[in-house]
């Protein structure tokens, strides 16, 4: 295991060792202050197959509009975890590190161990800053600290898209609720609604992380909370143990063992999950509504005369129930732009770095990481439309850099692309019913040891269940035993904390 | 190793050409004799380097297996803790959970992977037609340079149910699909047979390079006595090279433990979790991932120790069947 963990941490260190060489470099003549002109070096998550250029048009028009010259340390999207934690082990970080897993052992601890800047007495300094949502500055808070710049996201993006031409070939309705939506994914298993005289399509296209991400979004519409949830008496539960979540389950099994959920959803990575859908192996993803729109482009890249259409669902209920959607943007504060001691060593620097990000919440800016440069990736009309001219270019350049704008709301640009004003408006209009974890700025010590192990395990549990390996009362007997492992520990100290802070 | 037994075979053979002038006799003095063979030694520097760099001074940071170690505390700060996290280990489930596992999958390796290279390598050795042989050896030479990463996706896109290749191919016979990659009860063999493809191949140029050294007056002998082929790899050729199997028996012991992370990382998953979680990927789950360090260090830490008193173990046995072992 040395050997496991040392290869580990060579390949972390490998991969930061690139921009580190520049921030070394330099690193030794910030002591006298007066390292303005040193790039900044910021690590961040890379939700897209291509690695931008770092000369390429997005960077070096950024780096002109701001002044400021800087280097990004792309983490793939899928082994963030492990490549953060371990970064945060080795001490291997950037100027800016953007942490986006609120909920993880290894970054809590980080944070809370003081390894970051306090930012928020710099904020009121910078326009964009000092304008961020107050609610969501107390979302992003640990303990009353703010250790880094939060993420401004969307609160509710999530919802189930369905496939509109296989529900018109078929002769079926938008499903609204949660009966018609098992109707909808049975048959688009049994029914041939693609039409091509093959048994070879299913409902739901899920994939490994059900459990947190779409499934997840479902048990929302079952009544269950986000990660956590306070009862009348102020006391806090657990989402993964409520009757809610194991309703959900129960559906949800049933609808697997109708086929008509793919059947090794646990084996699907997210890039296999959107080349199923593109190929069109499914007609149900319960997802970001954004997602419509890539779909259409990657089924298109595949086969430009592609009949895929989508509907977007916004208001799945349950038996009458009103409509909840759980967040999944941590109640739009998607984690956290932070700024470790090692990189920015005093108070100048952090002022350096803030004066970054916030001329990056500039409309200039962000368009640029939205749209690209006008004239090569999209044009304008009068009325401000959108319309990428170069997809190719814009997935290789631009797509990239949109993940790591510190604010997603800056401005909401029309698009002549289909889905894209649907999805904007619909995620916009569901955001009174979210639901968002009272706990997210909470303390509790257990809950930031153990949590990553508990969630993990139920995790497995949830994924044996559905697939039929073992029952509902196994897997309450595996909860049973979280409780020991502290679970119990977790809900009594947020119970406590909780009760403080609103008591 | 691979470094040891380089530098070990390169000893004897360097004074020839390099240390032309020095007297064969034995010196008492260790001093002289180091100054003597100082060429030699050189040699040595950088495998020795090598070790003391990244196998001996990473071993250091194991003292973590017993604080409560933060990172950003360093290894000075963390508190102490004893044995708390071996304690921990032993007491629970997933310690037998663990080594049933690792032991079951290296049984097996040993069973039916291990034979598999010396019997590709007695087949081709009695292939006659020397073009043909040279090209059978480069098409089973190439999977070991294949990353896990692509024998697992091939694998993955061969077997799923969701319209994989050889699940088509059984319902298209009227059986029923077999979820080989979540079934726990496929997990074993299909480790195993990964582990063959890749490796059987590459395993064979050791036992080809001794085969090579097989007299031939051997056989032309056997023949006039009239022994055919099978017979001759039998009595010549197998006992020829059975030093060499057992040598790299007694290696593969030693890495009994050691089944190597990234393979059982791509082919776990939920649903087999529970056959296929074995030391690696557990201390990488509970320590990069769940960012329980010391824990996971503990967990190294005690599977090493058992790796050790292996390969021990091992080269003592083929010291007692009258074989030289490794060392």
């Amino acid at each position: 295991m040395r050997k496991t963990l040392f290869a580990k941490g060579a390949a972390a260190a490998a991969v930061a060792a690139l921009a580190l060489t520049a921030c070394g470099s330099n690193g030794s003549g910030d002591d006298d202050g007066k390292a303005d002109d040193s790039p900044i070096t910021w690590m961040s998550m890379l939700h897209t197959p291509v690695t931008p250029d770092a000369d390429g048009p997005i960077q070096t028009a950024l780096e002109e509009y701001t002044g400021q010259e800087f280097k990004m340390q792309w983490v793939p999207d899928a082994s963030k975890e492990e490549k953060i934690n371990s970064a945060l082990a080795s001490g291997q970080l950037a100027d800016i590190v953007s942490l986006t897993v609120t909920d993880s052992t290894t970054v809590r601890q980080a944070l809370k161990a003081g390894q970051f800047w306090d930012v928020e007495p710099f904020l009121k300094d910078f326009p964009n800053l000092a304008k961020i949502d107050p609610d969501t500055l107390e979302a992003a808070k640990l303990d009353g600290k703010l250790y880094g710049v939060p993420f401004q996201k969307i609160k509710t993006r999530y919802g189930v898209v369905v496939r509109q031409d296989w529900l018109d070939h078929l002769g079926l309705e938008v499903p609204h609720t949660i009966e018609d939506l098992e109707k909808v994914a049975v048959a688009f298993t049994k029914d041939d609604p693609d039409g091509n005289g093959k048994d070879d399509t299913t409902g739901f296209i899920d994939r490994e992380e059900s459990f947190l991400v779409g499934f997840r979004s479902l048990t929302g519409y079952f009544g269950a909370g986000d990660k956590f949830s306070v009862d009348d008496s102020g006391q806090v539960h657990a989402a993964f143990a409520s009757d809610e979540f194991k309703q959900a389950m129960e559906w949800y099994r049933g609808v697997y063992e109708q086929g008509a959920v793919n059947q090794e959803f646990v084996t699907v990575q997210k890039q296999n999950q959107q080349d199923a859908i593109a190929r069109g192996k499914g007609g149900i993803v319960v997802t970001g509504l954004f997602e419509a729109k890539n779909y259409v482009d990657l089924a298109q890249s595949a086969d430009p005369k592609t009949p895929m259409k989508w509907a977007l669902v916004n208001d799945m209920t349950l038996d009458g129930q009103p409509h909840h959607i759980i967040t999944d943007t941590g109640g739009g504060m998607g984690g956290w732009l932070a700024l470790p001691k090692s990189e920015v060593k005093d108070e100048a620097e952090v002022k350096k770095v803030l004066g970054f990000l916030d001329k990056l919440m500039d409309e200039e800016p962000f368009g640029l990481m939205t749209n690209g440069v006008e004239g090569t990736h999209y044009s304008q009309d009068a009325d401000g439309v959108v319309t990428i001219e170069d997809q190719t270019a814009w997935e290789q350049e631009v797509q990239p850099y949109s993940s790591s704008r510190p604010s997603e709301k800056i401005v909401t640009y029309k698009s002549t692309k289909p889905y894209v004003d649907e999805a904007n408006e619909k995620m916009a209009a569901q955001e009174p019913d979210a639901v968002i974890n009272p706990t997210q700025s909470l303390s509790s010590e257990t809950f930031d040891r153990q949590w990553s192990t508990i969630e993990d395990k139920a995790m497995d549990a949830y994924n044996r269940y559905l697939t039929g390996q073992i029952e509902m009362a196994d897997y309450e007997a595996v909860v049973e035993d979280l409780r020991g492992q502290g679970l119990d520990d977790i809900e009594a100290e947020f119970t406590a904390a909780y009760a403080k802070v609103n008591g | 190793m691979s470094a040891v037994t380089a530098a070990k075979t390169a000893a004897p053979t360097t004074p020839t050409t390099s240390g032309g002038g020095v007297p064969a006799r034995p010196r008492r003095k260790r001093v002289p004799a180091l100054w003597k063979h100082k060429a030699l030694y050189l040699m040595a520097v950088p495998g020795i380097l090598y070790f003391i760099l990244f196998k001996y001074a990473p071993m250091g940071g194991l003292v973590i297996a017993f604080q409560d170690y933060l990172p950003f505390l360093g290894i000075g700060g963390s508190p102490w803790v004893g044995f708390d996290h071996f304690v921990r280990f032993f007491s629970e489930d997933t310690f037998y959970v663990l080594l049933r596992n690792t032991l079951m999958i290296s049984l097996g390796m040993l069973i039916f992977a291990f034979p598999v290279p010396v019997i590709l390598a007695l087949l081709l050795n009695e292939v006659r037609t020397k073009w043909f042989q040279r090209s059978i050896q480069s098409v089973v030479y190439l999977p070991h340079f294949l990353s896990w990463v692509i024998v697992v996706s091939i694998f993955y896109v061969l077997l799923t149910t969701d319209g994989g290749s050889v699940n088509n191919l059984l319902v298209s016979w009227g059986f029923d699909p077999v979820p080989f990659l979540t079934d726990p009860d496929w997990l074993r063999p299909m480790y195993i047979f990964q582990e063959i493809w890749k490796g059987a191949g590459w395993g064979t140029i050791v036992y080809l390079a001794a085969m090579t050294a097989v007299d031939v007056q051997l056989y032309e002998a056997s023949e006039l006595d009239g022994a055919g082929r099978m017979r001759q790899a039998w009595h010549i050729t197998l006992p020829a090279i059975r030093p060499t199997i057992i040598v790299m028996f007694i290696l593969a012991i030693g890495d009994f433990l050691e089944l190597g992370f990234e393979h059982m990382f791509l082919v776990m998953n939920s649903l087999n979790r529970d056959v296929a979680d074995i030391f690696d990927t557990y201390v990488y789950t509970a320590g990069i991932e769940n960012g329980q360090l010391s824990y996971a260090a503990a967990v190294g830490l005690f599977k090493g120790l058992v790796g050790l008193v292996l390969v021990v173990f091992a080269n003592r046995l083929a010291k007692r069947f009258g074989e030289e072992g490794v060392y």
